[in-house]
């Protein structure tokens, strides 16, 4: 009975509240509705695309089931146990070269051939329109469909003719889309797009060849697929073959997109957090504009519980507004894009309504709304009823109490466990909430030695100056709230555009340096010694390595299958699918031998193999341990006998796994080169090494790293996306604090003008205060940013470090000019106050 | 003969609202001399306070001229205007207009800072405590009765030295007996500094410790010159 009547006056309360419309919660509604939106569209976006690639699975494999062999095709007893369960379609890829019929220009291709059963889902996009039959069809010679960058790359058009490796192609149209490469991932050339007799007639597949088999299933009921792959592994259990079923199609599509999400949304949930400081000031500000009215219902014989309540109502059906509007919008994210972008999209999108995600968000936005306006709510619940009896209201020295202190804990211990939940990186999670709480540890304590020893510092001769320094230690100035929302949002821009630039380094500047012009794949042996001599030969060459190469899968690591071992997530590549294996007598150059010791050059003992310390560790073992290979479906298990440091960096030639000498020579296996020359001799190296090894692959690292940069631009893009919306968000809370003390500022100036200050006086003086503001938040945000992206850099990322001055120097800018015009947009408004106006209401 | 601190011939003055033009002031002819203390009274809309502030600078006229310490306000500009207060004017208000996120040092050691004084801090705390609040100097307002605080506002009126004090109900929001010891204190004040008071107020006692007594009704001057006991 008493709770009803209670709740019962809670409500009217609220509802009385309320009825004065929304007016000084613009802010607090913006800041929750741009950081639930950030969260909940790039959630929306990563399940609609990941369901995207489950709806497409079957095409993005090639069929329900996928069979991957390197180098070799499926004994004829495997062929017969497949083609009975189902139909079998069977690809072909390698990269090799194309030519145009005069020979003078050639290029890198992706080249697959197919056979009459392919595709088995989906269909293939072809310019101009005709059956895949036909246009692959031999007549005088063979057809090739290719996709359009061929074209512009070698200058040919449809109809022409081109070479590769001892067949000719006609190019019969142009590939728009192929359904089991809907996700465009990074590739070294264009596809080149054959049938299995073309193939054959280049001659290019020799033994050792680098070329992969893909055997797609197409089974009666793809629910069985897990049977199938059960009997499989019992009926060969040696095949060497890698299973992947429909519901694993694109794992690292995947696995991208999920790292993606998670790093964004962390950002996404700094933005939630600085708007938090845009939550509290909206509620601090509207409570304070309260004092009185709270004071007034507490003499009538309200109830500290009955105003808190009735705030945190408010506050939490307003929290509840903002968050409804991130998240519809976030909903409608995936939506719009694949209507906007349909097919340009870099992965397949099924849009829908992804409840789950739309929850988390909205659960971050009320827990956020909530942990920063509770401190507000229970200084309001204190609000003594004698404020009513003296001319200025208290500014806000009494504290919330326990109570409040200890619910405002749970509140961020829930958000924190939320975070850790939700997230598909839990370490990442726990670096990011302790980064987030040193962050507003150090903030608050930069903000609280700013005011104090603004306060402290002798007085500055110029009236202005002194005011301004002056305004940031005074009560209920905006400074505290200032440096913290802006520095937030400043840090968060900085970390991102200085982890940003040392990858654009490492790409870029670093690499090439030192970086080969060129690698060479698929030298055959007879090849060699030519291959070396003629490279030698050329004008600018400056080093010419060659390591013989085989493909090989870890199957083992000291004993236990891969699928049991316990491996570091960060060596997780290396088990993945097929490695290159090398063998050498020699130690290579500018090898560190980390532990053990390099075999005899003339070693003939059972099999030693020397593994890259990095990955030994990532497997948990060591020198004398073994490590079992699967090459051309012989399983070799060899002992470790050194462990040596790479570094991988200089893109100089090296092997995760070198065998000794006496194991691998009498398999099938091909060369592969690199050649250092400087960029003004890269083309003539090119022309003469293509056109004298038409069967080898040439691939130009300046292109590749062109490529990656690309993909790091457009990656980047997406992360300045998401750190522009933190800064806006900092920006609105910064917009937030000048406007809630617009009004004091513009009884300041009436004062100030009746004790003689003119216009330019108070302006500067307001100026001052921001410009100091503006400066303190940008060197506080570019040390703490530049701190945490070398934690970022140098501990997670474990690459190097490197200030950029010019980015750190931008940043300042940023924030002094933010808060500059910010702050004076608001004095102006102050200054053309007419004392008059203000005095006459009193 | 020497020139009166206040000169102010047919001053009128009109405001435009909702409801219209409304005209405050209306033909207004005054004269007050150096070191005078006068009292304007009249019932509330009489124009008193648009008086005082016509008098400061605050409000502009309509029409007619304003004369203070020789200068003719109605020529000078917004900062020529805020020039000559901080040189020559102190007002002091009913409900005191001090800022409250400074302390009573710092209230009133503001005309002097803007007018450049080094020593601001030194003679703001010198004024304090001819009011008797040495000891509340880094105290904010809403830490001090309403008689503390309307000495604090006197203090920062009269720290400049002003030749014209325009005071407007000083004692309206205290009570009578610590309104009784702020006007003691104000008239202390300006008797030690020789300084012209314009003092607006209701209070008949109070008005009558005036040299002059002057009654305004409806935007006129009802009693020039009526003087007082």
């Amino acid at each position: 009975m008493i709770k009803s009547v209670f709740f019962g006056q809670v409500l009217r309360l609220v509802r009385r509240e309320l009825r004065s419309g929304l007016k000084g919660f613009g802010v607090f509604l913006a800041c929750l509705f741009l950081g639930v939106f950030a969260i909940s569209a790039l959630g929306s976006f990563t399940a609609s695309a990941k369901s995207g690639l489950l709806a497409d699975a079957g095409a993005l494999l090639g069929g329900d089931l996928e069979l991957r062999l390197a180098h070799r095709e499926l004994q004829a007893e495997q062929r017969r146990f497949l083609d009975a369960r189902g139909s079998l379609s069977h690809v072909m890829t390698m990269r090799t070269m194309a030519a145009d019929m005069a020979g003078d220009n050639r290029m890198l291709i992706e080249l697959k051939a197919v056979d009459q059963a392919y595709p088995l889902y989906g269909e293939l996009g072809i310019l101009p329109a005709m059956e895949l039959k036909q246009a692959l069809a031999a007549e005088e010679d063979f057809g090739a469909l290719v996709e359009r960058g061929f074209l512009e790359r070698l200058g040919v058009k449809v109809g022409d003719r081109v070479r590769v490796g001892e067949a000719t192609f006609r190019v019969r149209g142009v590939l728009t889309a192929e359904p089991d490469r809907s996700v465009r991932a990074f590739t070294l050339g264009p596809r080149f797009l054959i049938s299995q007799a073309g193939l054959a007639a280049t001659e290019l597949v020799k033994p050792g060849s680098l070329v992969n088999h893909r055997y797609r299933l197409k089974l009666p009921d793809r629910e069985q697929v897990d049977n199938l792959r059960q009997e499989l592994q019992i009926a060969f259990p040696e095949a060497g073959w890698r299973l992947r079923t429909w519901r694993e199609a694109a794992p690292r599509v995947r696995f991208f997109l999920d790292r993606m999400n998670q790093n964004l949304t962390l950002i996404g949930l700094c933005a939630l957090l600085v708007g938090g400081l845009g939550v509290a000031g909206a509620v601090r500000g509207y409570l304070a504009g309260k004092t009185f009215h709270i004071a007034t219902m507490k003499c009538l014989g309200a109830s500290g519980p009955l105003i808190f309540t009735a705030y945190l109502l408010q506050v939490l059906l307003l929290g509840l507004l903002g968050a409804a509007g991130g998240l519809v919008c976030g909903a409608a994210v995936p939506f719009l894009l694949a209507w906007l972008l349909g097919d340009r999209l870099p992965v397949p999108l099924a849009p829908s309504i992804h409840l789950e995600v739309l929850l988390v968000a909205a659960l971050f936005g009320l827990l956020i709304a909530l942990a920063f306006s509770l401190n507000a709510l229970g200084i309001a619940r204190r609000v003594p009823p004698g404020v009513l009896f003296r001319g200025y209201s208290p500014t806000g020295r009494t504290g919330p109490g326990k109570g409040i202190q200890a619910a405002i804990g749970l509140v961020v211990l829930a958000l924190g466990l939320l975070a850790v939940l939700t997230s598909t990186d839990k370490q990442l999670a726990l670096w990011f909430i302790a980064g987030a709480a040193l962050c507003f540890a150090l903030f608050r304590f930069a903000a609280a030695g700013v005011i104090r020893l603004s306060r402290a510092l002798p007085s500055p001769p110029l009236p202005s100056l002194r005011l301004g320094l002056g305004n940031i230690h005074r009560r209920g100035s905006p400074a505290g709230s200032a440096l913290f929302s802006l520095g937030l949002g400043l840090t968060a821009l900085v970390v991102v555009v200085l982890v940003q630039a040392n990858l654009d380094d490492l790409v870029t500047e670093t690499v090439p340096q030192k970086a080969p012009a060129f690698f060479f794949l698929d030298i055959q042996g007879h090849q060699v010694a030519d291959f070396a001599e003629t490279a030698q030969s050329l004008p600018g060459v400056s080093k010419v390595e060659r390591y013989p190469t085989l493909r090989g899968r870890i199957t083992a690591i000291d004993g236990i299958s891969v699928d049991e071992a316990d491996i570091d997530p960060e060596v997780q590549w290396a088990v993945r699918g097929d490695r290159y294996l090398s063998y050498a007598g020699e130690m290579p150059p500018e090898t560190m031998i980390t532990s053990g010791n390099w075999w005899p050059t003339d070693y003939a003992g059972p099999p030693r193999i020397s593994l890259t310390a990095d990955v030994a560790k990532g497997f948990g073992i060591g020198v004398d341990d073994t490590l079992t290979v699967n090459v051309l479906g012989r399983e070799i298990t060899g002992t470790i006998a050194s462990l040596r440091e790479v570094d991988w960096s200089t893109l100089d030639l090296n092997f995760a796994i070198i065998f000794a000498p006496g194991t691998l020579e009498q398999a099938p296996q091909t060369h592969i080169a690199s050649i250092h020359v400087p960029p003004a001799q890269e083309e003539e190296v090119y022309r003469v090494m293509t056109g004298k090894f038409p069967n080898v692959s040439a691939i130009g690292t300046r292109e590749v790293l062109q490529n990656v940069s690309r993909t790091l631009e457009r990656i980047g893009a997406a992360f300045r996306g998401m750190a522009a919306v933190a800064l806006l968000t900092g920006f609105l809370v910064l917009a937030g604090a000048v406007s809630a003390d617009q009004h004091r500022r513009i009884q300041d100036a009436v004062i100030f003008k009746i004790c003689g200050a003119t216009r330019w006086n108070i302006l500067t003086a307001f100026a001052a205060e921001f410009l100091l503001l503006g400066i303190i938040a940008g060197l506080i945000s570019a040390l703490v940013g530049s701190l945490a992206a070398m934690g970022i850099l140098k501990g997670l990322m474990d690459t190097s470090f490197r200030l950029h001055p010019g980015a750190i120097l931008a940043t300042l800018l940023v924030g002094i000019v933010l808060t500059l015009g910010l702050g004076l947009l608001g004095t102006w408004k102050a200054l053309g106050h007419k004392p008059a106006e203000l005095l006459r209401r009193e | 003969m020497t020139e009166p601190m206040v000169e102010i011939n047919d001053l009128h003055l009109s405001l435009v609202g909702g409801a219209g033009t409304v005209n405050i002031l209306r033909g207004i002819d005054l004269q007050v001399a150096r070191g005078e203390t006068i009292s304007i009274v009249g019932p509330s809309g009489a124009g008193k306070t648009t008086l005082l502030m016509a008098l400061s600078g605050l409000e502009s006229p309509s029409a007619g001229q304003v004369h203070v310490a020789g200068r003719d306000l109605t020529a000078l500009g917004e900062d020529q205007l805020a020039r000559f207060r901080r040189q020559h004017v102190g007002i002091v208000f009913q409900s005191f207009h001090l800022v409250p996120t400074m302390t009573a040092l710092e209230n009133v050691a503001l005309p002097l800072e803007f007018a450049g004084r080094r020593d601001a801090r030194e003679a703001a705390r010198a004024a304090l405590e001819k009011t008797g609040l040495a000891a509340r100097l880094a105290h904010f307002p809403g830490e001090l009765s309403g008689g503390e605080q309307q000495r604090v506002a006197l203090a920062r009126a009269f720290v400049n030295q002003p030749s014209l004090l325009l005071a407007d109900e000083p004692t309206g929001n205290l009570d009578r007996e610590t309104g009784d010891k702020v006007m003691d204190l104000l008239f202390d004040l300006q008797q030690k500094q020789g300084t012209t008071l314009v003092l607006v107020t209701h209070d008949a006692s109070l008005a009558d410790r005036c040299h002059r007594l002057i009654r305004m009704m409806d935007g006129r001057l009802a009693a020039p010159g009526e003087q007082a006991t």
